[in-house]
């Protein structure tokens, strides 16, 4: 793959559009955003304006109109297969879960792993090991709508995590969640960016979660509004603040 | 977890669909299954009306191919036993008569001299006998008939129109035609069909059946005897018996109908039941599946329902079958046997026609972008 030796971005978009031709809407315009490894970016932004657009695209789970997606210096355009990309590299956290129902807790964070070169039985240790992680290492048997709302999240981030990506993408994870199941969540995720140094970009509507990033970006209608490195983070990480 | 557990676990799990899918299958492959074997079973009840009396020359008038229609003289009989090498020579009236208690539907007749091999070599049921020359008004009737007459030896019955015969014996012949129908002494269907000293054909059995010049010269000798003979050996004759390639057209096209209307069927219950997974695809791409893995699943879940599908269809047509075939009014036209070849048939079918089907939904959804494949309702 065309990989040039020292991008030191794993995100980085080059004016980056999406128009959906039945609105004529510009759902994401000419955004440049850059993002390194393991930090912890949450997007914010009111409805409609482009912030699910903008994850897909950077998930590759969309195609731009124009302008160019490079994940980890690999230009998306160029990439033949995207679906191995996605599977080795991104884990995926949506707003509803989207666990299969038919499957237990431990099964659903299996499937993922189908693609990667585990055994029968190693994909089942993994699984365990990575509810365990989660915090729901006493409910793996159980079915999704048996477990509660906070539980469910869990679960799908376990199973982002499944093929040990470099990043989580997720889509208001916390959008379904009360409040007290929503802060479970950002303390895993928070958990995951500090102990496992993974790389995390995540929407979502709640002002004081949202600070608790590293990097804040606002969007409003398909632009960058603004990207505010959090003081409070800073010192934590070596990165440079701002990457443009 | 494996692949194939995974996949059987979405099959299991999900009864509702896979019920559904399975029976839309098997109702497909049902029909085709009962069409076609039905419709094997009239071309092979009507040859075996031929071939078990293992005769070698059959003798007709000439340019009649309808067995029903052909009229010969009676005496001619005499004359073909004549003939050198000729070793049995069996005369017969065949013709159709209806009986109220069966509505419209035909009753085969075969008049039988008495004293004719065909008698004797009659498979009758114990507690009757073949008829004799002593009889008056008697009558034999096939299993079937027996059955849907609610007749027992002994009982009498109103036949042509209003003419009291006694059932002497039930007979059972391993062909339907036959069993459905009856046999009545060859003067009295002459005198009640108004066809005194006609018959409908001759068979003739030779000394040296595997001899084929020597058959070939008798069957020469025979035709010499009149001018309206035609002599057929017993293959060439049943292959070419309007009858025959009349129903073998009509089996033919009952079973093309029957495939295209299940091949149909089958298509239409796979494409929807995985267009509506279209959504379930998205999620799959999206956590990292690629196309070929989705396109993987999908097969494999419908090659187990569509198998599953062929099994519960072709029980069922076998079942129907018999049902069908034990109703009053179509006994004796149906046999309730389903060749393995046609049950095979439908399983091939149903493999095929829901792989085709499957295919399809899911190679139109992994070419979807994930976005799009989520939006699906
Ligand atoms: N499939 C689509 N077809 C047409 N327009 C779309 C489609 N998806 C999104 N849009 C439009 O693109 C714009 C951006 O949508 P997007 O979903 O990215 O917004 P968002 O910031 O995620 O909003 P929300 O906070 O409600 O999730 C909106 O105006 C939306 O109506
Ligand atoms: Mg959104």
């Amino acid at each position: 793959m065309n990989k040039p030796k020292h991008d030191p971005f794993l995100f980085r978009t080059e004016q980056l559009c999406k128009l959906y031709p039945d609105g004529q809407v510009h759902a994401v315009e000419d955004v440049n955003i850059t993002v390194r490894r393991g930090e912890y970016v949450a997007i914010m932004g009111p409805s409609g304006s482009g912030k699910s657009t903008l994850l897909n695209l950077l998930g590759a789970l969309d195609r731009p109109t124009s302008g160019e997606v490079y994940i980890d210096g690999m230009r998306l355009s160029k990439v033949r297969n995207v679906d191995r990309l996605r599977s080795r590299m991104l884990g995926f956290v949506f707003q509803s879960f989207h666990l299969l129902p038919i499957l237990t807790a431990v099964e659903n964070v299996q499937v993922p792993m189908f693609e990667g070169r585990l055994s029968a039985s190693a994909r089942i240790a993994r699984a365990k090991e990575l509810l365990d992680l989660v915090g729901l290492g006493h409910r793996i048997h159980h079915m999704p709508q048996k477990l509660s709302v906070g539980e469910r999240q869990r679960v799908a981030i376990a199973r982002a995590l499944a093929n040990e990506p470099i990043a989580l993408l997720a889509d208001e994870p916390t959008g379904n969640l009360d409040s007290v199941a929503a802060e479970g969540i950002f303390e895993l995720f928070a958990r995951l960016h500090r102990e496992e140094g993974m790389t995390i970009v995540l929407i979502t509507h709640d002002e004081e979660l949202g600070r608790r990033a590293q990097r804040l970006v606002r969007m409003q209608d398909g632009h960058i509004k603004s990207d505010v490195f959090s003081a409070r983070r800073r010192l934590r990480t070596p990165l440079p603040p701002f990457a443009v | 977890m494996r692949f194939y557990t995974f996949v059987l676990k979405n099959i299991l799990r999900r009864r509702v669909r896979s019920a559904l899918t399975v029976i839309g299958m098997a109702v497909a492959v049902g029909a085709v299954v009962a069409l076609v074997g039905i419709s094997r079973g009239f071309e092979r009840s009507f040859l075996a009306i031929y071939q078990r009396e293992k005769v070698d020359l059959i003798i007709q008038q000439r340019g009649v191919k309808q067995k029903l229609t052909s009229v010969l003289d009676a005496g001619l009989g005499k004359k073909i036993a004549e003939v050198p090498g000729v070793k049995t020579v069996n005369s017969g009236l065949v013709d159709f008569t209806s009986m109220d208690e069966l509505g419209p539907v035909g009753v085969l007749v075969q008049g039988w001299e008495v004293d004719s091999p065909m008698m004797r070599h009659l498979n009758i049921l114990t507690g009757g006998r073949p008829l004799e020359a002593s009889d008056k008004n008697c009558l034999l009737l096939g299993e079937r008939l027996a059955l849907s007459l609610d007749k027992k030896v002994g009982d009498t019955l109103k036949v042509f129109d209003d003419a009291t015969y006694t059932v002497r014996g039930i007979f059972k012949s391993n062909t339907v035609y036959e069993n459905g129908g009856m046999v009545v002494p060859l003067a009295d269907l002459q005198r009640f069909m108004g066809r005194r000293g006609q018959v409908s054909g001759f068979t003739v059995t030779v000394d040296q059946p595997d001899h084929k010049a020597e058959v070939e010269r008798i069957r020469h000798a025979i035709e010499a005897l009149g001018k309206n003979l035609e002599v057929t050996p017993t293959i060439d004759f049943v292959n070419s018996t309007q009858e025959i390639v009349f129903i073998r057209a009509m089996a033919w096209i009952t079973s093309a109908v029957a495939l295209v209307i299940g091949a149909v069927g089958m298509l239409n219950t796979m494409v929807m039941s995985v267009f509506e997974r279209t959504r379930e695809i998205g999620i799959l791409r999206a956590i990292g599946w690629g196309r070929w893995r989705v396109i993987r699943m999908i097969l494999m879940e419908s090659m187990v329902l569509s198998l599953a599908g062929g099994a519960v269809g072709a029980a069922g047509a076998v079942l129907l079958t018999r049902v069908l075939s034990n109703q009053p009014a179509v006994s004796g036209m149906i046999d309730s046997y389903v060749a393995p070849d046609v049950i095979a048939q439908g399983f091939l079918i149903a493999l095929c026609v829901g792989l085709l089907g499957a295919a399809y939904p899911a190679y139109r959804g992994a070419q979807l972008l994930p976005t799009e494949a989520l939006r699906h309702e």
